[in-house]
């Protein structure tokens, strides 16, 4: 229970609002990371959580509100890939200064919590490819094992968008990387996105791949690896 | 009739009065909606006298949304055991001003002339009472009150731009004609002809329409100077924003692919929306049997259409909250003189209870069109700091206008233009 006062707390809401119109709740804890980047810690996104973690809330609802956590988590991570500018002609006939996405990407889903958020992934980027890594922990030497892994034979030449909602000591995020470089994928082209984490696991994570970025919604000292 | 009254009607005519709404524009700006200060006319005359054919060829010859005839017959008062008996009987004396409830239809009328929404009793003359229902009128800019006593009570009169009274009186004499409505004809400006009504009631509606103008004018002026209110909130300009924006902006992008990613974009809008409404603290049980403090949402959320352009953002809204109630207004711009006008409404009848109302429309220019949604929905009991109006685009003058005149709604915007431009989102979304 100690690991829970650590939790910080503080008032939620709009910045025009005083702070006694903001209800108070447990935001993230803080990482000290540059490459990891934390979901803006919004009133709307702390409900979400707090319906998705509640152990009362029904099945169709979790995959609902899961799903709006994880279409932000693809919204942001989508962020990082890159573009170029692009001036094009608006119905209304004048120029628009805007810019145009590059570069090819897929998604890989850690099997099988991963493949919870394909859907939100399909919502942001229609008919991507998505490979699939099965990582289960060996029953004799209690460490992560890979199982099987399909994966777009192009992969080396695309961004990947790695994803597995909970990460809690780490072990087979880290296992899925290194499967991903030995297929030829450089380390800064994978975005690993990711709903709930433990610190430590954090840490070890980002401590290992100091060049690939994550995104998450919620860091929280008190998760374990009992999913 | 009175020479004054003759010289206010000529006034009238000509369009030489005053503006009756002068709005002053200190800190906070003032709004009058078109349905403000409803100009109410009176038609009186004994039964038979032709009251109600004169009405509906008014209301026919003009063919507009914003005229409405109200009969007093609808304030006739539920009856009690000894006065249904008679009813029943047919010896009730309904032509007398004592079976009308002055006091009810005062009262609804200065409801409308305040531009709130009345409603107005149904009364059965089966069963000689009011029935529970009530049917609502919302906006009318010129409202016809008709009935054998529509211009009796001084408090009536008080509220009413123009007397008639119907010249074919003498058609059809009866004991209570001499007795009650012949007094009435003192206090009617006019005896009048069927087209001066309808030109007085055009006219009365062109004056309305400039005094709107002019009062939206006025507030485009004064805004002009000053930086965004910051319940103004823009999204972020992230690269996938822009990204999107670029290829919706884009007049060589497949109709499914403007569709899939503004519908993407609306999403977030919404998601956006949705960290400015209400919330309250919840302890949440996990399965790990922990609890947290979080959050929920304090109450119910809804979301109100701006027909047509509103509906680009409903598969956004709908990918947010799955069963969000939802209400539609359809404003359209008049295309002669570019005043909005107030065609459709309708509204979650307990919307005045919800938390948050969410009041989507595709872009926003002038801002004429959403002061007047705003104005509906605050007319219809909704708190103004409880509205969040999201829009895709919107232009600085109109978010001026806006939170000018509106300071406690929140406004959430997928990016600012600086000029006003036609309405090609929803013209793009919809394919027509």
């Amino acid at each position: 229970m100690s690991d829970l006062k650590r939790a910080p707390t503080q008032c939620v809401g709009p910045d025009y609002r005083s702070e006694s119109q903001k209800p108070t709740a447990v935001v993230s804890t803080g990482v000290e990371f540059d490459t990891v980047t934390i979901l803006p810690q919004t009133p709307q996104l702390i409900a979400l959580l707090s319906i998705i973690r509640n152990k009362e809330t029904q099945r169709g609802d979790f995959i609902f509100y899961s799903n709006r956590i994880i279409r932000l988590l693809v919204e942001e991570g989508l962020n990082h890939l890159p573009t170029v500018e692009q001036t094009v002609t608006t119905p209304v006939g004048r120029p628009y200064d805007g810019l145009s996405f590059q570069g090819k990407i897929c998604g890989v889903s850690i099997m099988r919590a991963g493949e919870a958020m394909e859907q939100g992934l399909r919502e942001c980027c229609r008919s991507v490819r998505i490979g699939k890594i099965l990582i289960q922990r060996d029953e004799e030497s209690a460490q992560p094992k890979l199982f099987y892994d399909k994966l777009p034979e192009d992969i080396a030449d695309r961004w990947v968008l790695l994803l597995d909602p909970m990460l809690a000591t780490g072990g087979s995020a880290i296992m899925a990387v290194d499967v991903l470089k030995s297929r030829g994928v450089p380390e800064d082209r994978i975005l690993f996105l990711n709903v709930l984490a433990n610190p430590k696991g954090i840490q070890n994570f980002a401590t290992k791949f100091p060049k690939l970025r994550v995104v998450t919604a919620f860091v929280d000292p008190g998760l374990d690896d009992k999913k | 009739m009175p020479a004054s009254a003759i010289a206010e009607l000529e006034a009238v005519l000509k369009g030489t009065t005053a503006p009756e709404t002068d709005s002053t524009i200190a800190k906070r700006a003032h709004y009058s909606p078109p349905w403000a200060d409803v100009s109410i006319i009176g038609i009186a005359g004994s039964s038979g006298s032709g009251k109600s054919t004169l009405s509906q060829a008014i209301v026919n010859k003009l063919n507009l949304p914003w005229v409405v005839i109200l009969s007093i017959d609808s304030f006739y008062k539920s009856l009690d055991a000894e006065s249904s008996k008679k009813a029943f009987l047919n010896e009730y004396d309904f032509d007398a001003p004592d079976a009308i409830d002055f006091d009810v239809l005062v009262d609804r009328l200065r409801d409308l002339k305040a531009g709130k929404r009345a409603e107005i009793p149904v009364y059965s003359f089966e069963k000689h009472a009011r029935l529970d229902k009530t049917t609502s009128i919302y906006s009318p800019h010129v409202l016809i009150l008709e009935g054998i006593f529509a211009l009796y009570d001084p408090r009536l009169l008080e509220l009413m731009d123009m007397k008639g009274i119907i010249k074919q009186w003498f058609t059809f004499v009866k004991p209570n004609f001499e007795k009650y409505v012949n007094p009435q004809r003192n206090v009617a400006d006019i005896i009048v002809p069927r087209a001066m009504v309808v030109q007085f009631i055009q006219h009365r509606l062109l004056e309305k329409s400039t005094h709107h103008r002019a009062a939206l004018t006025r507030l485009e002026t004064d805004a002009k100077s000053e930086p965004l209110s910051d319940q103004v909130i823009v999204m972020k300009q992230t690269s996938q924003m822009r990204g999107m924006n670029t290829i919706i902006h884009n007049i060589d992008t497949s109709n499914e692919d403007f569709i899939f990613y503004f519908n993407r974009l609306a999403a977030l809008l919404v998601e956006q929306a949705l960290n400015k409404i209400p919330f309250t603290p919840a302890e949440i049980a996990t399965p790990q049997g922990r609890t947290y403090a979080g959050l929920e949402p304090k109450g119910e959320v809804s979301a109100v259409i701006v027909l047509r352009g509103g509906a680009a953002l409903e598969a956004g809204l709908h990918r947010c909250i799955t069963d969000c109630k939802t209400g539609r207004v359809l404003i359209q711009s008049n295309i002669r003189t570019g005043e909005p006008e107030l065609h459709y409404l309708v509204l979650p009848d307990d919307i005045a209870q919800h938390e948050a109302v969410l009041l989507l429309d595709a872009q926003m220019s002038s801002g004429g069109s959403a002061l007047m949604a705003v104005q509906v929905l605050v007319d219809h009991g909704v708190k103004a700091d409880r509205i969040v109006l999201v829009t895709y685009s919107a232009g600085r003058m109109g978010l001026h206008r806006l939170t000018k005149v509106f300071p406690e709604i929140t406004v959430v915007v997928g990016h600012v233009v600086q000029d006003i431009e036609e309405r090609w989102i929803e013209k793009r979304y919809f394919g027509c």
